[in-house]
C-alpha cells in the first residue's frame, strides 16, 4: 500500500523582483552569461566535486545543461534560453543577456509593470518591423551564387566559441569543411520543394584539427574481425544493398501474452537457424553484395554470407537507419522470408578508409545528399565543444536557406538598432503610441532602458577593459584599447567596426557608447557593394537573432509581470 | 462561540486568499509563477490553479478551494471572482454580528443581528442564504436583469448565428483575466479565428463547443522556445506522432483505424501454445507471415493508403505496409482515436476472421496526410473530410517557456468551456427547489408573501413569452376536475404522455398537493427550456365545469423526467386561457451577455436593494442587503487604480442614476461576459458559504475520515 503523506503547504513570495535575494541571483546569472559572450569571452569549467566529466565551455547550451538553478524566476529565464537554443541553436547568450539587461534597467524606473510591459511590447514590434523591412540597415541579403557570405557566417560562429581552441588557420579549415558538408546535403535535382539530406558528424579524437575532413556518403565504423574478413571487391558496377530493420540474430520476440510450451526434443534454435540460412540463400540468389542490419546478425549467418562474398554490417543503430535507407534507396526489411525485390537498393561503391587508428566502411551513393564530417580534435572537452559548434553552424546554414538574410555581427546590429529606436521614439512618439494610453514620458524612459540594454549587450563583447565607441553615421560598434591617450585622432586608433563593414578612414565621427548623445538617423550603408568588397565580415544568423530578440523581450515581460511566486515544497 | 468563531476564521482565510487573488484579477491583473514538486515552472493567472498550487492547510481554506474547483469544473471561469465575493459576503456577515456588539448602528440591522444571536444558529443564516439563492435570486435574474441582457447572436436573424464582433468582445474580456496583458489580444484573436475556421455554419454550434471542450488537448500543440507571436492555426488535425511509414500519395486517401496488431501472435493471453516439432514451428511462423501478408494485401486492394493504429505494429506489418504504399501511424492515444471517430464517424476496423475479399466498410477519406515539422519534432498532419459541422483545425501555441504555453492552453480550454456554457440555456428551476426541506423550516406564510410580491413584479416585467406550447387540453367536457400526469423526457418534444385521468368528484386535495398546485408549469419544446409560471391561486371551490385549463407541474429534478400534473379547470373558450395566465421566462436563454466591468454586479446590487426596501421579512432584508453589498466588491477591485471619471464611486452613482431614470447604462469597458457564468458563480458562492456557516467545530483527526456524504451538499442546483 502506498504511504500517504500530508502535503506541505507551498511558499508564496510577494513581488519577487523587489527582493534583494532575487536581484542578486539575477545579477550573478547575468555576470555568468555576460562573461561568456563573444570571441573573447571567458571560459567556464563545469565539474562536480566527485571527479566526473569536466566540461570547458562558453556556449549557452552546454553551460545551462549542467547548471542547476533553484529559484523559479531563474528557472524561467534559463528554460526560456534552453528552449530558444533548441529551436534555433544560436544566439542563446544574446537572448539571456538581453533579458537580464532589460529586467535590470527597468527596475530603476518608477512605472507600473503593466505600463512597462506594454511599452516593451511596442518597442519590440518597432524593432521587428524595422529588422524585417527592406530599409533595415543592419541586415544583408545572402547571395547564394558565391560562398562568401555563408563562409563568413560559419567563421563568425566558430570564432565566437573560444572554447573550441582553434587557431585562425584551423577556423578557416573547419568553416570550409562545415560549409562543404552542408552543401553536399542539398539534392542536385531540385523539385518544387527541397528536402535537405543529413550531415553525420563522425568523432575522431586524438588527431589534429587540420586532419578533419568531409566525405560524401556515409562512414560506418568497422571492427577488426570485419577487416580480416574483408576481401577485395570484384564488381565495378553498382553494389546491391539489403537493409534489415528486423533482428537477424534468431531471437524470437512478440510471442503474444500466452505461454509457449516446447516439447522435449524439439530444437527451436536449429529451426530458427534453418530459417536464417534460407534467408541467406535467398540473399545470395538475389545477388546482394552488402547486407546491413540495424540490430544483430547471427554469427552463422555472417559466416555464411562472407563465404559467399557478401559483406555483412550489423549493429548499425536506429539513428543511421533513415539516412541509410534514403541514401541507398532501400526499404528497411522487416521480414525473414519472402523479401520483395523492390526493397533492395544500391550504392555506387564501397571502400574502406583509415583515419587515425580507426577503419571505416565508406558507402558512396549515386546521388549525394548525405555527407560525413570527420571531426578531429585532441582533447575530449574541446572535441565536444567543437562538435556542438559545428552542429550549430549546420543548423544556422539551414535556417539561412529558409530566410536568406544575415545580420551584421560584432555588436553592430545592436548599436544600430538602439540608435534607430532612440531616433524613432524621440521624433515620432505619437505614431508609436497610437491607440495606447501610455504617456510620452513613459515611452521615453522605457525606450532609454531598452536601448541601453541593447548597447550594454553589445558592450559585453568587450572583456579586456577596452572602450566602446559608436559612430554617428551608421551607428556601428567600434572598440578601442583601454589605455588610449585622452586626446587622440580616432581614425588612427580604430581600424574597422565590429562587423568589419566600415573602416575608420571613412570620415566618421565617434562618441562613447555610454555617454549621452544626440539621437541621429542611422544610415543604411549600401550593403551589396560593401559586402562583396569586404571579405572578412562578422555575421549573425537572421532567424536566430530575430527570434532571440523576441524571446528575450517576451521573457523579460513575463518575469516583470510576476506578482507572486508560489513554490511547491513537496 | 465556536460558531461565531467559524465566521471569523473563515473571514481571515478568505482575506488572505483575496489579497493574493485580487492582484491577478481583471485586465490589470498580474501573473503568478508556480513551481510543481517535479521542478516544472508554471505561469498562471488562473485562480483555480493558483489556489491549488498553494496547498493550503487550513481546513476551511481547503473547503473553499474544493468548492472553487468544483465550480470551475462546471463553468471554467470565475475562481478569482468567487474568492472576492466570498470574502465580501463573510465580511458583511461579520460586520452585522460585530455591529451588534458595538450597538452603534441603525436599529434595523441591529435587531436582525440580535435576532440571529438569539437564535444562535448560523445554520439558520445558512438556510436563509440557500433559500435566497434557490428562490429569490433566480426570479431576480429572470425578471429584473433580463431586460438588460444582450445577446451574443446576430440580431438580424432569428436563428442563432454567431456574431464575430460580439464573440471578439466576449473572448477578449475573458482572456483579459486569464493571460498576460501583452498577449490577451493576440490569443483572443487566435480563438476567434479558430472558431470561425472550425465551424461550417454559423448556427447550431453547441455541439462544436462540446467537442472542443472535450477534445481540446488533441487539438493543440505546444512549442516552447519560439515567440508567442509565432502561434498559428493549421487546417486539419495534427497527431502528436511521427509516421512509421510515410508513402506520399496524391488525392483523397482511404484510411482505416486499427486497435490491435495486424500480425497474429503465437498465443493469446491465458492460452498455451505447444510446439511438438520443428516443422510445426516453422509452419506456424509461415502461416503468421502469410496471414499478415494477406491482410495487408487486402488493405492494399481496397486502396487503403493510411493506417492509423492505436498499438505498435510489428516490423513485418510495417514492411508490408511500406511495400504496399500504405502510410502507417502507430501508438495513437485512445483520445486521438476517439476524436477521429467522433469527427468522421469512423469505427475501428476489425480484423476479418477469414481472409476474404470483402470490402472493408470502415474506411474514411482523408484529404491529405503529410509530416509536419515543428521545432525539429515531426508530427502527422491530416486533413479529414468531416461530414459534421466541425472542420478540424489545430492550434500551434508558441511561447518562450513551456509554462507560458501551458497557460495559453489552459486559457483557451477554459474559454471553450465558458462558451459551451454560454450556448446552453440555463434553467432556473427555483420553484422545484422550493419543495425541498427548506420549505418546512420556513413558515408557509413567508412563501406566499414572496409569491405575491413576485406577482407584482411580473406586472412590470417586459419579457413575457407568448405561450406557444402544447397545453394539454382536456377534451372531456363532462369531468369537473381532472388530473393529468404527463411524463416526458427532458429536452424533447413532449412525446410520451402518460395521462391518468382521475376524475375527482370530491374536490379533495392533500396538503402535499396544495403548495404544488400554484406552482410552476414547465413547458419544454425543442431544446429551449422555459418554465412558465402560473399564478392563479388554486381555489377548490372554483372547480366547476367550463373553466380554464390550468397546468401545474411537479418537477422531479434528480432524473431527467418531469412529471407534469395538470390540474384542469375548463373553459368554453380555450383560447382565452392565454389572457388569463401570466407567464414568466424562467431560464437564461443561450448567448446572454452583459458588458464587463462589474455590470452584472451593479445591476443585481441595485435590484436587490430595491427588493430589500420592499421586503417584509427581516431575514430576507438582511440577506439581500449583505449580498447586495458584497456584490460591489468586484467593481471596486476592478476600478481600484482608476482615477477621475472611472473611479468606482462615480461609476456607481452614474449607474444608479441611469437605472432610476431608466436610461441605457453606459459602460466604460468594451468587453462582454456571460450572464449564465456570473449567475452560476453567485449560486456556487452562496452554496459554499452556506456550507461553511453550518460548521461550528473543526476537529482534527489523525486518520483519514470515512467517506460519508455530507448532509449539506445535497442541494443539487
Amino acid at each position: 500500500m502506498a504511504r500517504l503523506e500530508a502535503k506541505k503547504p507551498s511558499v508564496c513570495e510577494n513581488e519577487p523582483l523587489t527582493s534583494g535575494r532575487v536581484r542578486s541571483m539575477l545579477s550573478v546569472l547575468k555576470r555568468i552569461v555576460t562573461s561568456c559572450y563573444g570571441p573573447s569571452g571567458r571560459l567556464k569549467q563545469l565539474h562536480n566535486s566527485v571527479g566526473g566529466h569536466v566540461c570547458t565551455t562558453s556556449q549557452s547550451s552546454a553551460l545551462l545543461r549542467s547548471l542547476l538553478v533553484t529559484h523559479p524566476i531563474l528557472k524561467i529565464l534559463t528554460a526560456s534560453m534552453q528552449n530558444h537554443v533548441s529551436c534555433v541553436s544560436d544566439c542563446g547568450l544574446f537572448m539571456a543577456i538581453l533579458c537580464c539587461n532589460l529586467i535590470e534597467n527597468v527596475q530603476e524606473i518608477d512605472l507600473t509593470p503593466t505600463t512597462v510591459i506594454e511599452l516593451n511590447k511596442l518597442l519590440l514590434s518597432l524593432c521587428t518591423n524595422y529588422l524585417k523591412s527592406e530599409v533595415c540597415g543592419c541586415r544583408i541579403p545572402v547571395d547564394f551564387s558565391s560562398t562568401q557570405i555563408l563562409l563568413c557566417l560559419v567563421r563568425s560562429i566558430l570564432t565566437s566559441k573560444p572554447a573550441c581552441m582553434l587557431t585562425r588557420k584551423e577556423v578557416d579549415h573547419i568553416s570550409a569543411l562545415v560549409l562543404r558538408a552542408f552543401l553536399l546535403t542539398i539534392p542536385e535535382k531540385a523539385k518544387d520543394y527541397v528536402i535537405l539530406g543529413k550531415t553525420i558528424i563522425v568523432p575522431l579524437k586524438d588527431q589534429r584539427v587540420m586532419d578533419s575532413t568531409v566525405l560524401p556518403g556515409m562512414l560506418i565504423e568497422m571492427s577488426e574481425v570485419q577487416l580480416m574478413r574483408m576481401l577485395p571487391m570484384k564488381k565495378s558496377s553498382a553494389l546491391k544493398v539489403a537493409l534489415f530493420c528486423v533482428s537477424l540474430s534468431g531471437d524470437f520476440s512478440d510471442t503474444g501474452e500466452g505461454t509457449l510450451v516446447v516439447s522435449y526434443g524439439v530444437d527451436l534454435e536449429s529451426a530458427v537457424l534453418d530459417q536464417l540460412l534460407n534467408l541467406g540463400w535467398q540473399l545470395v540468389r538475389d545477388q546482394i553484395d552488402i547486407v546491413m542490419c540495424q540490430k544483430v546478425i547471427h554469427p552463422s549467418l555472417k559466416q555464411f554470407l562472407s563465404t559467399h562474398r557478401v559483406i555483412a554490417i550489423d549493429r548499425v543503430g536506429v539513428a543511421l537507419m533513415e539516412p541509410l535507407s534514403k541514401m541507398t534507396g532501400t526499404q528497411p526489411i522487416g521480414s525473414l522470408s519472402s523479401i520483395s525485390p523492390s526493397s533492395y537498393g544500391s550504392v555506387k561503391d564501397l571502400c574502406t578508409a583509415k583515419f587515425g587508428s580507426k577503419r571505416f566502411f565508406h558507402l558512396i551513393p549515386h546521388e549525394v545528399t548525405v555527407s560525413s564530417l570527420l571531426l578531429c580534435n585532441r582533447s575530449d572537452t574541446t572535441w565536444d565543444e567543437l562538435k556542438l559548434t559545428c552542429q550549430t553552424a549546420l543548423h544556422v546554414l539551414q535556417l539561412t536557406i529558409k530566410e536568406p538574410f544575415v545580420f551584421l555581427g560584432g555588436g553592430c546590429t545592436e548599436t544600430h538598432l538602439a540608435a534607430y529606436i532612440r531616433h524613432k521614439t524621440l521624433n515620432e512618439p505619437g505614431s508609436i503610441l497610437k491607440g495606447n494610453e501610455c504617456t510620452q514620458t513613459a515611452l521615453r524612459l522605457i525606450a532609454e532602458a531598452f536601448c541601453s540594454a541593447l548597447e550594454s549587450l553589445a558592450g559585453s563583447l568587450e572583456h579586456d577593459g577596452g572602450e566602446i565607441l559608436t559612430d554617428m553615421k551608421y551607428g556601428h560598434f567600434w572598440s578601442v584599447q583601454s589605455d588610449c591617450p585622452p586626446l587622440v585622432n580616432w581614425p588612427d586608433l580604430l581600424s574597422r567596426c565590429g562587423c568589419g563593414l566600415h573602416s575608420s578612414q571613412e570620415e566618421l565621427s565617434w562618441s562613447f557608447l555610454r555617454s549621452t548623445r544626440h539621437p541621429f538617423v542611422p544610415q543604411n550603408c549600401l550593403p551589396h557593394e560593401a559586402a562583396t568588397s569586404a571579405n572578412n565580415l562578422t555575421l549573425d544568423c537572421f532567424t536566430a537573432k530575430l527570434s532571440g530578440l523576441q524571446v528575450a523581450v517576451e521573457t523579460a515581460n513575463l518575469i516583470l509581470d510576476l506578482a507572486y511566486v508560489i513554490e511547491d515544497k513537496n | 462561540m465556536a460558531a461565531a468563531g467559524s465566521v471569523k476564521a473563515a473571514l481571515q482565510v478568505a482575506e488572505v486568499l483575496e489579497s493574493i487573488v485580487s492582484k491577478c484579477l481583471g485586465p490589470e491583473g498580474r501573473q503568478v509563477l508556480c513551481t510543481k514538486p517535479t521542478g516544472e515552472v508554471l505561469v498562471s493567472r488562473d485562480g483555480g490553479r493558483l489556489l491549488e498550487a498553494l496547498h493550503l492547510e487550513h481546513p476551511i481554506a481547503r473547503m473553499v478551494v474544493a468548492c472553487v474547483s468544483s465550480h470551475l469544473n462546471k463553468t471554467g471561469d470565475g475562481a478569482k471572482t468567487f474568492i472576492i465575493y466570498f470574502c465580501h459576503l463573510l465580511r458583511g456577515l461579520h460586520a452585522v454580528t460585530d455591529k451588534e456588539k458595538d450597538s452603534l448602528i441603525s436599529e434595523n440591522i441591529q435587531t436582525h443581528g440580535r435576532h440571529w444571536k438569539n437564535c444562535c444558529q448560523w445554520k439558520f443564516i445558512s438556510q436563509a442564504l440557500l433559500t435566497f439563492q434557490t428562490q429569490i435570486l433566480d426570479s431576480f435574474i429572470a425578471q429584473c436583469l433580463s431586460k438588460h441582457f444582450l445577446s451574443i447572436f446576430s440580431s438580424s436573424t432569428k436563428e442563432r448565428t454567431l456574431c464575430r464582433s460580439s464573440l471578439e468582445l466576449l473572448s477578449e474580456a475573458y482572456f483579459c483575466g486569464r493571460v498576460a496583458k501583452n498577449n490577451h489580444k493576440f490569443i483572443s484573436q487566435l480563438l476567434c479565428d479558430y472558431l470561425f475556421k472550425c465551424v461550417t455554419y454559423k448556427s447550431e454550434i453547441e455541439e462544436v463547443f462540446e467537442l472542443l471542450d472535450d477534445c481540446f488537448v488533441e487539438l493543440n500543440i505546444g512549442v516552447a522556445g519560439l515567440p508567442v507571436s509565432d502561434s498559428r492555426i493549421i487546417a486539419g488535425l495534427v497527431l502528436q506522432r511521427d509516421f512509421s511509414v510515410y508513402c506520399p500519395a496524391d488525392g483523397d486517401i482511404q484510411t482505416v483505424i486499427v486497435t490491435e496488431t495486424i500480425q497474429p501472435l503465437f498465443s493469446a493471453s491465458a492460452s498455451e501454445f505447444v510446439f511438438n516439432s520443428e516443422a510445426q514451428f516453422q509452419a506456424s511462423q509461415f502461416w503468421i507471415m502469410e496471414r499478415t501478408k494477406a491482410i495487408m494485401k487486402s488493405l492494399q486492394n481496397q486502396n487503403i493508403k493510411l493506417l492509423l493504429s492505436s498499438v505498435k505494429q510489428p516490423d513485418l506489418v510495417i514492411y508490408y505496409a511500406k511495400l504496399g504504399g500504405i502510410s502507417v501511424v502507430e501508438c495513437l492515444s485512445s483520445e486521438e482515436v476517439s476524436l477521429i471517430e467522433r469527427i468522421v464517424g469512423l469505427s475501428p476496423f476489425v480484423l476479418p476472421q477469414i481472409c476474404s475479399q470483402h470490402d472493408i466498410c470502415n474506411t474514411t477519406l482523408v484529404k491529405f496526410c503529410k509530416p509536419l515539422i515543428l521545432k525539429s519534432k515531426r508530427y502527422v498532419h491530416l486533413e479529414l473530410i468531416s461530414p459534421c459541422l466541425f472542420l478540424p483545425h489545430c492550434i500551434v501555441l508558441c511561447g518562450p517557456v513551456q509554462g507560458l504555453v501551458e497557460q495559453h492552453k489552459d486559457a483557451l480550454h477554459g474559454a471553450f468551456k465558458m462558451l459551451r456554457q454560454l450556448f446552453k440555456d440555463l434553467d432556473l428551476s427555483y420553484m422545484a427547489q422550493a419543495n425541498n426541506q427548506n420549505y418546512t423550516s420556513t413558515p408557509p406564510i413567508y412563501k406566499n408573501n414572496r409569491e405575491n410580491h413576485l406577482l407584482k413584479e411580473i406586472g412590470n416585467d417586459s419579457i413575457q413569452r407568448p405561450y406557444q406550447g402544447t397545453v394539454v387540453k382536456n377534451k372531456d367536457e363532462l369531468a369537473t376536475f381532472q388530473k393529468h400526469l404527463v411524463v416526458y423526457s427532458h429536452l424533447e418534444i413532449p412525446n410520451v404522455e402518460l395521462e391518468t385521468y382521475s376524475p375527482c368528484s370530491t374536490p379533495k386535495l392533500t396538503s402535499a398537493d396544495t403548495y404544488q398546485t400554484d406552482d410552476i408549469m414547465t413547458y419544454l419544446s425543442q431544446n429551449k427550456a422555459r418554465k412558465i409560471d402560473d399564478h392563479e391561486p388554486f381555489i377548490e371551490s372554483k372547480v366547476i365545469a367550463n373553466s380554464t385549463t390550468e397546468n401545474t407541474k411537479l418537477e422531479m429534478s434528480d432524473e431527467n423526467v418531469q412529471v407534469t400534473k395538470d390540474v384542469g379547470r375548463r373553459n368554453v373558450l380555450p383560447v382565452r386561457c392565454k389572457s388569463l395566465e401570466s407567464y414568466r421566462s424562467s431560464s437564461i436563454p443561450a448567448g446572454c451577455v452583459l458588458p464587463v466591468g462589474g455590470n452584472f454586479e451593479l445591476l443585481l446590487h441595485y435590484y436587490l436593494l430595491n427588493y430589500a426596501k420592499k421586503c417584509q421579512q427581516s431575514e430576507e432584508t438582511a440577506v439581500s442587503m449583505i449580498i447586495a453589498n458584497a456584490l460591489l466588491g468586484i467593481p471596486k477591485v476592478l476600478h481600484m487604480n482608476k482615477k477621475g471619471n472611472d473611479s468606482f464611486p462615480r461609476i456607481y452613482v452614474r449607474m444608479l442614476h441611469a437605472l432610476q431614470t431608466s436610461q441605457p447604462m453606459v459602460s466604460t469597458h468594451t468587453g462582454l461576459e456571460s450572464v449564465a457564468g456570473k449567475y452560476q458563480l453567485l449560486t456556487s458562492v452562496l452554496q459554499c458559504l452556506a456550507k461553511i456557516l453550518t460548521i461550528d467545530h473543526v476537529i482534527s483527526i489523525k486518520r483519514q475520515p470515512q467517506r460519508v456524504y455530507d448532509q449539506d451538499s445535497e442541494d443539487d442546483l
